[in-house]
C-alpha cells in the first residue's frame, strides 16, 4: 500500500473528515478454485502504453477556481466503452439517469489520467481491463464489447462480478471492482446521485442543530428494541 | 506581507514570536493586550479565510471529486496551503527502519486552519503519569495549576460540549462551554451498544461555536451546521487564529506580522541572552535579522526543536538551551487505528440532515482507570474513540459485488449504514523516538533538516489490540459486519506522526538537568527565550493536545508579560 493510500484510509472514517467515502478495495476472495466461466479466458494484457507526462495541481491551488490541469487520455473508442459500461453498471431508473448518460465517464477519464500514485494504479487496471474486455468479447463473439448483443454483455458483466472468481478471472474481476467503484464515487457525488440516495444536507441551518426527525427517532427506537439494547 | 507599526529592520520589538498557529496566535493576543510590541515571523504565506475558503462548493466541483492526493492529503478543498506530508524543497529524513510522518502547512494561522477541533481537557492523572505507573516523568505542574487557564481558553476560543462526569475527565465550571449539538442516529446507536457493555459515550468538546461570539474586531458567528470544517470557516464558527487571535492582536496596533519569513536560528547576544532571530525571506531567499528583548518559539513542536538544534555555536555544540541534552528527545505522537463496520440494522434508514457541526458530536473517553490501577490491563495509559458515521457514499467494502439495478439499490440501502470508531491513545516516551539534525541534508534555504527516529513499544501495541477488541465488541453488539481485515496491532497502528500530535522534544520539568524549560516554557539556559508549543509537554496523554497547548501558552505569555513589567528585560 502506498503511504498516501494508507494515510487516506486512516483518516477516512475519522470524525473530522468528510462523509464522502474514499476508495478502498473490497476483499478479493482468495483463490476460489471455481471453474472459469468461459471455455476461453483471454490473457490479461502484460504491457500498457506509458501515460503522457503530466503535472498535478500542486500544494497550493486556487480553491475558488478548481481545475484539473492534466490532459484526459482515454481514446474516443475507450471513452465510448466506458460510457456504455456506466449505463450498464448504474443504469437509468425512475430515480436517476444512467451514469454514462450523466457524463460520469468524463470523471473516470479525469481519474485515470491523473498523475498521482493511486490514480496511476487504477489507470493500469482500467486500461488493462478495457483491453481484456474487448479481447474476451472477440474470443467469444467475434466482435468488440461495443458491438455484441445486450445479452452477451450481461453474461460478461455477471462473470466480472463473481463473488468467488476463478484464478484466471482475478485480474478482470479486480478491474471491474475498481471501475464499479469509480462509477459509484463519480455518480453519487453529483447532485443527481445525491438526490438518488435521498441525501439531505449541504444547506445552512442556523440555530441549534435540529437532530434526527421524529421519523428517524422512531426507526432508531425500533432498532434498539430489536437489538435488545436499552434506549439511553 | 507586513502590517502594523513596526519596521523589523529598524526597530527592536519587545517580543519576537516565531509561528502564527495555536501557540503563536495565543502569544500574540495575550502579549499585545499586555502592552508589549510584538513582531510575528511566519514561514507560510499570508492567508485570508474570507477570500480563499470555498465553503459551499460540492466535491464534484473539485478535481477527482475532491479525493485525497499527495498534493492535498486531506482532500482538494482542505485548507492546508503549501504542505501536507511533504513541503516542496523542505524535506525531513529518517533513520533506517523508521516510518515517521510530519504534517506541516505553510500559511498564516498554521494548522489551526484545517485541524480536527476535538479539544478534551486533560485531567489530574495526565500531568502526573510517573506517580501513577512509574513510567516517563511527572510534569512540574498539576491539573489545578492549568485548570484556570483551561476555563479561560474555553471561553476565549469558543468550545461546545457537555458533561463527562468520569474519573480523570474533569468537567468545566459553569459558563465555560457552549451547548453541544444533539447526537446523530449513528452516535445514539453506538452509545446504546457501548453503554450496554459498560463503555461510556459522552458529548465531545469541540472548538466550534454554537452561540454567536460578538467582538468589535473579530465577531464570530454560531455554526450553521452545513459545511466541511477542514476547509476553514468564513463565519469564524470554528476556531482558527486567522479569524480570532490574529486580527484581535493586530487591532491593538502592537502586532507586526511578516509572512514568508522562515526563521533559521536564534541569534545570541551578550550575557547568554537571545538578541533576536535570523530569517530567510521565502520568496527572495534573502536573509534578515530581527532584534527583540525576548524571543518566543511557537513554530510547532518539531520545528521549534529544529530551531534550537540549529542555533548552537562553539559554546553550545549540542544546540541552544540544551545543557540537559534533552532537546529532540522524548518525541511522542498519539497512537491511532481505525475500525469500521456495516450495520444491517441501519440499512435504508429514514433520511434527515446529519451534517451537524461538522465533526463528531459524541465520543468515547477512556473509562478503565480502575481496572488499570488493579493491574488488569496489559498496557499503561489510556485511549479514546472518536466516532463517525453519516449519510453519504458508502465505502466500497460495504457494497456487494453486483452491477446494474442491484448496485443502485445497494448504494441507497448502505448509505448511512456504515460506522467508524477511530482510536487515539497515549504513547510513553522511549529512548528510540527522537529527532536530531541530519548532518548531511539541508533544505532549499540551506537550513539543516530534521532526521527522525521512531518506534512504538509493546505498551502501545497492546493498547491498540485492546482498542481493536473493544471496537469489535461494540460492532458485534449491534450485529454489524466488521469491515476491518483481521490484522495484528503492529499492522493496524498508524505510523509515528500520522496522528499529528507530535509532542515532548523540549520538555518541561522541575530540574534543569533533565528538562529544557520550566513550567512557563522559559528555557533554563537562556532567560529571555520562551517555548510555547507542544515541544514543552512532559508527556502526551491520549487527549488531543491543542487545548492544553493554548492553556500553557496563555500561562507562559502572562508570566512573560509580568517579567517585562518587573523590569527583567530592561
Ligand atoms: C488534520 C489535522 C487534524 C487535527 N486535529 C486535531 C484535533 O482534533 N485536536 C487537537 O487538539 N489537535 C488537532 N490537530 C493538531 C493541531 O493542529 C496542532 O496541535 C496545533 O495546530 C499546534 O499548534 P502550534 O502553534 O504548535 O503549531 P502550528 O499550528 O503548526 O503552527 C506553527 C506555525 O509556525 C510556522 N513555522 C514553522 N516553522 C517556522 C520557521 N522556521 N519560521 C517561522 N515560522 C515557522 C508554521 O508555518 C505554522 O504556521 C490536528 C492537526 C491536523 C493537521
Ligand atoms: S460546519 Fe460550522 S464550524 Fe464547520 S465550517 Fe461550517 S459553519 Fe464553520
Amino acid at each position: 500500500m502506498t503511504p498516501s493510500r494508507r494515510a487516506t484510509l486512516q483518516w477516512m472514517m475519522s470524525a473530522a473528515m468528510l462523509p464522502l467515502a474514499r476508495w478502498s478495495p473490497p476483499a478479493m476472495a482468495a483463490e476460489s478454485g471455481a471453474a472459469p466461466p468461459f471455455d476461453i479466458v483471454a490473457d490479461w494484457p502484460d504491457t500498457l502504453p506509458e501515460p503522457p507526462p503530466a503535472k498535478g495541481y500542486g500544494r497550493d491551488p486556487d480553491l475558488t477556481k478548481p481545475v484539473a490541469p492534466w490532459p484526459l487520455t482515454l481514446s474516443k473508442a475507450q471513452r465510448t466503452t466506458v460510457d456504455l459500461l456506466g449505463d450498464l453498471i448504474l443504469p437509468a431508473d425512475e430515480r436517476s439517469p444512467g451514469a454514462g448518460t450523466l457524463g460520469v465517464g468524463a470523471f473516470v477519464d479525469e481519474w485515470i489520467s491523473a498523475p498521482y500514485p493511486i490514480q496511476r494504479a487504477d489507470r493500469a487496471q482500467v486500461l488493462g481491463g478495457l483491453i481484456w474486455l474487448d479481447a474476451q468479447s472477440r474470443a467469444m463473439h467475434g466482435a468488440a464489447f461495443d458491438a455484441i448483443t445486450p445479452a452477451q454483455r450481461v453474461e460478461l458483466l455477471d462473470a466480472l462480478t463473481a463473488a468467488a472468481p476463478a484464478a484466471k478471472m482475478t485480474a478482470p474481476v479486480a478491474f471491474m471492482d475498481t471501475l464499479r467503484y469509480l462509477f459509484v464515487l463519480g455518480f453519487y457525488s453529483l447532485p443527481e446521485g445525491k438526490a438518488d440516495m435521498g441525501f439531505i444536507g449541504d444547506q445552512p441551518t442556523p440555530g441549534d442543530y435540529p437532530g434526527p426527525t421524529p421519523e428517524a427517532l422512531a426507526h432508531f427506537a425500533e432498532v434498539v428494541d430489536r437489538l435488545g439494547l436499552r434506549e439511553s | 506581507m507586513t502590517s502594523g507599526a513596526l519596521d523589523p529592520a529598524a526597530a527592536a520589538a519587545d517580543v519576537i514570536i516565531v509561528g502564527s498557529g495555536a501557540a503563536g496566535g495565543m502569544a500574540a493576543y495575550s502579549l499585545t493586550k499586555a502592552g508589549l510590541r510584538c513582531l510575528m515571523l511566519e514561514a507560510g504565506r499570508d492567508y485570508d479565510p474570507q477570500a480563499e475558503v470555498n465553503m459551499f462548493a460540492p466535491e464534484s466541483d473539485a478535481p477527482l471529486r475532491g479525493a485525497a492526493t499527495p498534493d492535498k492529503p486531506f482532500g482538494y478543498f482542505d485548507a492546508t496551503v503549501g504542505g501536507g506530508w511533504q513541503v516542496d524543497g523542505e524535506p525531513y529524513t529518517m533513520q533506517e527502519g523508521t516510518d515517521f510522518r510530519w504534517y506541516r502547512s505553510r500559511m498564516l494561522g498554521g494548522r489551526t486552519n484545517h485541524w480536527g477541533r476535538h479539544v478534551p481537557r486533560w485531567g489530574p492523572y495526565d500531568f502526573k503519569p510517573f506517580s501513577r505507573d512509574g513510567l516517563g516523568v511527572d510534569w512540574p505542574i498539576g491539573y489545578d495549576d492549568v485548570a484556570p487557564f483551561y476555563d479561560r481558553v474555553e471561553r476565549m476560543i469558543g468550545v461546545n460540549g457537555g458533561r463527562i462526569e468520569l474519573e480523570n475527565h474533569p468537567d468545566s465550571p459553569a459558563g465555560c462551554l457552549m451547548p453541544p449539538p444533539k447526537p446523530r442516529v449513528t452516535e445514539m446507536l453506538i452509545k446504546a451498544a457501548a453503554e450496554s457493555l459498560g463503555i461510556p459515550v459522552r458529548p465531545a468538546h469541540t472548538a466550534v461555536l454554537t452561540r454567536d461570539m460578538p467582538d468589535d474586531v473579530a465577531p464570530r458567528s454560531a455554526c450553521f451546521n452545513a459545511t466541511p470544517c477542514t476547509r476553514g470557516c468564513t463565519i469564524g464558527a470554528m476556531f482558527q487564529t486567522t479569524t480570532s487571535f490574529l486580527p484581535m492582536a493586530k487591532a491593538t496596533g502592537r502586532l507586526t506580522i511578516v509572512t514568508d519569513a522562515m526563521v533559521s536560528r536564534v541569534v545570541m547576544g551578550a550575557a547568554g541572552r537571545a538578541a533576536g532571530v535570523e530569517y530567510v525571506d521565502r520568496k527572495t531567499g534573502v536573509r534578515h535579522q530581527a532584534k527583540a528583548r525576548a524571543v518566543v518559539l511557537a513554530a510547532g513542536t518539531c520545528e521549534t526543536t529544529r530551531l534550537l538544534l540549529n542555533s548552537g555555536d562553539g559554546e553550545r555544540p549540542g544546540g541552544l538551551a540544551n545543557s540537559s541534552g534533552q532537546v529532540g528527545r522524548n518525541l511522542t505522537d498519539s497512537t491511532g487505528a481505525s475500525f469500521r463496520a456495516y450495520v444491517p440494522a441501519l440499512a435504508d434508514r429514514p433520511r434527515y440532515n446529519e451534517d451537524g457541526i461538522g465533526g463528531q458530536h459524541m465520543y468515547i473517553p477512556f473509562w478503565l482507570y480502575q481496572q488499570q490501577k488493579r493491574g488488569e490491563l496489559d498496557f499503561a495509559r489510556g485511549y479514546h474513540f472518536e466516532l463517525g458515521g453519516r449519510f453519504g457514499i458508502p465505502p466500497a467494502a460495504a457494497l456487494p459485488r453486483v452491477w446494474g439495478p442491484a448496485l443502485k439499490k445497494a448504494v441507497r440501502s448502505a448509505s448511512g449504514a456504515t460506522i467508524g470508531m477511530t482510536l487515539r491513545g497515549e504513547m510513553i516516551p522511549n529512548k528510540d523516538s527522537y529527532c536530531e539534525i541530519d548532518p548531511a541534508v539541508k533544505d532549499r534555504f540551506g537550513i539543516p533538516v530534521l532526521r527522525f527516529a521512531f518506534r512504538w513499544s509493546q505498551n502501545e501495541l497492546n493498547q491498540v489490540a485492546h482498542g481493536q477488541r473493544t471496537a469489535h465488541a461494540v460492532f458485534k453488539r449491534m450485529n454489524a459486519v466488521i469491515l476491518d481485515p483481521a490484522l495484528p496491532p503492529e499492522k493496524i497502528i498508524t505510523a509515528g506522526g500520522e496522528i499529528i500530535h507530535e509532542l515532548g522534544t523540549a520538555r518541561m520539568g522541575a530540574d534543569p538537568r533533565s528538562s529544557v524549560v520550566d513550567s512557563y516554557g522559559q528555557t533554563w539556559d537562556v532567560g529571555n527565550l520562551v517555548l510555547m508549543d507542544g515541544a514543552i509537554f512532559a508527556s502526551g496523554a491520549h487527549k488531543n493536545p491543542t487545548l492544553t497547548i493554548l492553556a500553557l501558552a496563555l500561562r507562559a505569555s502572562e508570566r512573560l508579560a509580568e517579567r517585562f513589567k518587573s523590569g527583567a528585560f530592561a
